[in-house]
């Protein structure tokens, strides 16, 4: 281009010209995976402002504490002894912690894109309108399991100083696997439901509201109701009022309206033998394995859906 | 018919549409079998509001699927080969597409990604192309605090990112000022003189288009109106307007005298240009008469004349 004038060397600065490219170009593979990698950074606010790193990092230090503490304590004691379940940990704070981060970070990952209008930028590259929500599913998929999942390693790490001879640590890593897989079903649904729901919107405060009332409600409903019908049954104050057998029933399947207490349900019925977080399935253990599937299958699909249609580009 | 068949075909053609036809809904009618061929360099798609320049541009990007008829891009048909026509294409659209809480070169950067670029070269590519659209130490400022026009100039910086062959450029100047569509425009004409990528630059001004264009593309109604090159009618009439503050009907009068034969149009004196001796005899007349002179501008004939006020255009202009 115009960089063999004769001032070249003198010290003055060129305009090189445009510079064409001729190396590789990656595919459509490719670049889903960087659209991942792009969202799970967005999704802890990396690459962005101080401010968008308040709520991440200020939910996953309070999902660590009962990790720590559980360290703490174990070193201070003479029982050595762990305090906190791999596959439950600490189950209301885990409910809760998730709640907030995904009501405050899955707008981060689709809300904004909507609000912006910048996909028909993504749509008007290599990629196809698929990659796009699933691209965003994996990357906030996991987000949710680092979040669950790190927090249950520092568990077994703290655990595992604490504990003497490798009998003791083989055990801890037998009880660690279902604790990890556990944290998998949960990020696996939490996100599908999160994003479906957040991408109703473009407007921020509405993303996570549906996102926080959806989950915050049925979360609610489960524990109240479950509490209403195990309070009326056999030996509660209301027995007289219906059938204890149907009560019984009523009391097992109410875990159906949540999410959380879905995945939980499934842990149990899989076999899962700390106390459940709300919720036991009881012998409707299948129902709760129907009902992980359905919430998943309906998220991604009302997720791919939502980018489909031509109104979003 | 194959890809071989097809690039032969479309050989030298930027931008080939056949018979491309859209509907959306049995009512609207986006595109109505418009047929017609784009090649190399700057070309200006012009239409009014709703003539279907944005519909075409979806379509040519795969973006949205035609109702009937073909189109290829690059050679490449838009039907079976709309991945490889994106990657090799850039896109400015019409609308805000930028988030406002990042800054402009990560922006550019991830666009570059998204694009296909590898991770080191697209952050090379960012810088580049934010340069040479005249953005420098505002490029690590959050976008949200940028003016439209610098705006404007990111939205063209993604475009260009992905290391493309072809922009497709929706509206550029929209919201801009006069200043700014001026920038704006020796922008794009860099882009398609030094930067050796062929440009399609839709425009509802027709005024503005004409400054840039090496072809012009007319389509009213989702049809082709006319597809004519500048330069074809830019030689048809050189015009030099004259205006003075007062004495106009005198410097008429005088210039009259002087073998030229100015028509008075408004506030302003018309001449066709003969050569330099047109403007030495304005010259000399001006200063004979002592006359203010407020404005002496040599006119090309403008895009506005190609349309009359039915929306068809004039057959002044050579079809090409």
């Amino acid at each position: 281009m115009s960089t063999d004038s004769g001032a070249a060397g003198t010290g003055v600065i060129h305009d090189i010209g445009y510079q064409g490219y001729d190396g590789p170009r990656l595919g459509r593979r490719a670049i889903a995976l960087a659209l991942t990698w792009h969202s799970l950074r967005s999704a802890f606010g990396i690459g962005r402002g101080a401010k968008a790193k308040i709520v991440p990092v200020l939910t996953f230090v309070i999902m660590c504490a009962p990790a720590v503490v559980n360290a703490v304590a174990m070193a201070l004691g003479r029982s050595h002894v762990r305090v906190v379940p791999y596959d439950t940990y600490v189950g209301p704070l885990r409910v809760l912690v998730m709640l907030v981060f995904i009501a405050a970070q899955a707008p981060e990952l689709v809300s904004r894109d909507l609000r912006s209008r910048v996909l028909p930028l993504y749509f008007a590259r290599p990629i196809r309108r698929r990659d796009y929500p699933l691209a965003k599913y994996a990357a906030f998929g996991l987000a949710c399991l680092a979040m669950i999942d790190i927090p249950v390693l520092l568990l077994y790490a703290g655990t595992i100083m604490q504990v003497h001879g490798g009998a003791a640590v083989w055990t801890q890593t037998r009880e660690l696997i279902p604790g990890l897989l556990t944290g998998l079903m949960w990020a696996a649904v939490l996100a599908a439901v999160g994003l479906a729901l957040a991408s109703v919107s473009g407007r921020r405060a509405f993303s996570t509201g549906s996102v926080a009332i959806f989950l915050f409600m049925t979360w609610t409903l489960t524990t109240v109701l479950t509490k209403i019908a195990q309070t009326t049954g056999p030996g509660g104050t209301g027995a007289h009022l219906s059938s204890s057998a149907g009560v019984t029933t009523a009391a097992h399947l109410f875990g159906l309206i949540s999410p959380f207490t879905v995945a939980d349900g499934v842990r149990q019925w899989l076999g899962g033998t700390s106390p459940g977080i709300v919720a036991a399935p009881g012998r409707f253990g299948p129902a709760y394995g129907v009902m992980l599937v359905v919430f998943l299958g309906v998220s991604l699909a009302a997720l791919v859906r939502r980018y489909a249609s031509a109104s979003v580009a | 018919m194959s890809t071989e068949q097809a690039v032969r075909e479309t050989a030298g053609n930027v931008l080939v549409a056949e018979a491309l036809t859209k509907r959306f809904g049995p009512s609207v009618l986006a595109l109505d079998g418009l047929t017609m061929t784009v090649g190399p360099g700057v070309t200006g798609l012009v239409g009014a509001n709703g003539a279907g320049k944005s519909t075409l541009i979806k379509i040519l990007l795969g973006l949205l699927p035609p109702t009937s008829g073909r189109a290829s891009v690059l050679g490449l048909d838009t039907a079976t080969q709309a991945a490889r026509i994106r990657s090799l294409t850039g896109y400015m659209p019409e609308h805000d597409c930028l988030p406002p809480d990042v800054t402009a070169t990560e922006f550019v950067t991830h666009m570059g990604r998204m694009s296909g670029i590898p991770p080191t070269a697209a952050k090379e590519r960012a810088a580049e192309c934010l340069r040479h659209v005249g953005l420098y130490e505002e490029r690590y400022r959050q976008i949200g605090t940028y003016s439209t026009g610098m705006k404007q100039r990111v939205k063209l910086a993604q475009a260009l990112a992905g290391a493309p062959r072809l922009l497709l450029l929706d509206e550029p100047t929209n919201g801009l000022d006069p200043a700014g569509r001026t920038a704006m425009l020796d922008l794009i004409s860099r882009i398609g003189a030094e930067f050796g990528i062929s440009v399609v630059v839709s425009s509802h001004l027709l005024g503005e288009i004409e400054q840039i264009c090496d072809h012009l593309i007319a389509i009213d109604g989702g049809r082709l109106l006319r597809a004519a090159t500048i330069s074809s009618f830019t030689r048809a009439s050189q015009v030099l307007a004259v205006e003075v503050d007062e004495g106009a009907d005198a410097l008429a009068a005088e210039l009259s005298g002087r073998g030229l034969a100015p028509v008075l149009a408004g506030r302003e004196l018309l001449l066709l240009i003969g050569g330099d001796e047109t403007f030495d005899a304005v010259r000399d007349a001006v200063a004979a008469l002592g006359l203010p002179l407020t404005r002496m501008e040599q006119r090309r004939h403008r895009v506005e004349e190609l349309f009359r006020a039915d929306g068809t255009l004039t057959g002044a202009i050579d079809e090409h």
